[in-house]
């Protein structure tokens, strides 16, 4: 928290307040400090706090690439996620990601926000008791299902029950989990 | 004496499906798979007696924001009425939220200050629908989530807070430095901006990444109990050295909440604020409970599904009076 009593400095953000606080900033590699006044501090707070981080993100994103914010009509070379083709200037515009995927495409660009963010970078905590050994019982489950619905369909009964054995098998061995 | 300070405790964890676009909200065929996944998988798991489903769509406008006023669901859900859906267990106030920002928002209320009792409840859903379903989760990022804010835990814990005394004391400023320097948030919860009408705070985790659950309870929760210290040293002092002065202004709340014919919701916060430090000095006979229930009871959505009727303007002032008077006749017997 900057205590300057002699200098009175302007909020950064408003242009009105006194600048109270000060945040660092990664901005082109390099830490820089933000001044804020309280009103503008607690904005930026509440939107964390509710999710809703559209400006925040932005400009710490901005920020951190060193990038001046790109003209509409200025072509750039975007990154773009393979899995939902959600691009890194939709994401940077609109603070969300489109699909777990995002994570991988925009890498360079997150790790340092969420450096920003969070102050770390390293999960610590809870994990899906999904093993790989149960998703694959779930995908038999689901493709045994599906032969069986065809074979009722098409009123082969004697491979129907033969599924519906199998798919009984695999439910017992599922209780015993 | 905490348990004068504390309302509740709040605990939500934020889920997706792997194999979904964060965005399912926006899209009904990814939505509806979101619905039904969470529904079977639940079942599945043997916890699904108690819950009922609720779609958003099938309920009326003033049902739905009813419940975001008693907090079982958040206002956020109800940007997506068409899509958004709701799976509820009335008992203990556990709810999950389906297709809003996140596919999931697994919350847990508890009365007081009970983050544990509140995550454990949360974390009871999660095993159960983590066993049948694959959620995104990064070995070094934790849980994936739609916003960066909340990667890692995906959990927010939050206290609801009545401070009237740290308020009135002008503290509010030293608190807020205070709780952000242990990487926490403060903010009013009615009101606009930085407003916190009632004196209601919410103070909550704002980091969730890299650091555990248990730790991040166990800060909020220390906080929560350093402002409940604070608060009630000013309460003792004021008990001690003005309590004439104390006695006024709580009982002059009392008397207008149970003689006013017209009650705006933005006086009736302050009225509130003065007759729940009443009830929580003694000084008042009036039930904590009853007070924080008057809190949801008397919002615009909950008298406008009492009474039935689309009120408006000075129709919600009067049926708020109305309304006040009988929940603390009901609430006295
Ligand atoms: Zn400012
Ligand atoms: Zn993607």
């Amino acid at each position: 928290m900057a205590e300057n009593e002699n200098s009175f400095m302007l909020c950064e953000e408003c242009q009105v307040n006194e600048a109270c606080y000060t945040i660092s900033v990664m901005m082109g590699g390099q830490v820089t400090q933000r001044h804020l006044c309280a009103d503008c501090m607690a904005k930026m707070n509440m939107s964390i706090a509710t999710g809703n981080v559209k400006h925040l993100l932005s400009a710490i994103l901005t920020a951190i690439t060193g990038a001046e914010a790109p003209a509409a009509d200025e072509p750039r070379e975007d990154v773009i996620c393979e899995r939902c083709q959600t691009t890194l200037s939709q994401f940077t515009k609109s603070g969300r990601l489109g699909c777990p995927a995002c994570y991988k495409a925009f890498q360079e660009q997150l790790t340092p926000m969420l450096q920003q963010i969070h102050g770390r970078v390293q999960h610590a905590g809870r994990k899906p008791l999904n093993t790989e050994a149960a998703q694959r019982q779930r995908f038999r489950h689901e493709e045994l299902m599906r032969q069986m619905e065809q074979a009722v369909a098409v009123e082969d009964f004697e491979t129907a029950a033969m599924l519906r054995d199998q798919l009984r098998a695999l439910a017992e061995k599922e209780g015993e989990d | 004496m905490r348990h004068g300070i504390v309302l509740s405790s709040r605990v939500r964890l934020a889920r997706n499906y792997e194999d979904i676009p964060f965005d399912a909200a926006q899209r009904p065929e990814y939505a509806a798979m979101c619905v039904n996944r969470t529904t079977t998988a639940l079942k599945s798991a043997k916890l699904g007696e108690g819950f009922d489903l609720l779609r958003l769509r099938e309920m009326s406008e003033v049902s739905r924001t009813a419940m975001a006023e008693s907090r079982l669901i958040s206002r956020d859900l109800l940007r997506t009425p068409d899509t958004a859906a709701v799976l509820i267990r009335v008992d203990d106030a556990l709810t999950i939220m389906m297709n809003e920002d996140d596919h999931l928002r697994i919350q847990a209320i508890r009365p007081e200050l009970d983050l544990t009792g509140a995550a454990q409840a949360c974390f009871q859903v999660d095993d159960a629908l983590s066993r049948q379903a694959v959620f995104a989760f990064d070995e070094q990022l934790g849980y994936l989530t739609a916003c960066p804010t909340n990667t890692g835990t995906g959990m927010r814990a939050s206290l609801l807070m009545h401070l009237p005394m740290l308020t009135r004391g002008k503290q509010m400023g030293d608190v807020g430095q205070l709780v952000a320097k242990v990487g926490l948030n403060i903010r009013g919860v009615y009101g606009e901006g930085s407003e916190a009408l009632g004196n209601i705070y919410q103070i909550s985790n704002q980091v969730t990444l890299g650091r555990t659950e248990q730790e991040l309870i166990s800060a909020v929760t220390a906080v929560g109990v350093q402002l409940c210290d604070m608060e009630t040293a000013l309460r003792d002092k004021a008990m001690k050295d003005g309590r004439v002065a104390l006695e006024d202004v709580v009982f002059r709340a009392w008397g207008t909440l149970l003689h006013a014919r017209l009650m705006p919701l933005n006086e009736f916060y302050q009225h509130w604020s003065n007759i729940r430090l009443g009830a929580a000095l003694g000084l008042l006979k009036l039930p904590l409970t009853l007070a924080d229930a008057l809190l949801d009871q008397v919002q615009d959505a909950h008298l406008r599904v009492y009474a039935d009727e689309p009120l408006e303007g000075v129709q919600l002032d009067e049926c708020r009076a109305t309304r006040i008077r009988e929940l603390i006749r009901l609430g006295g017997e």
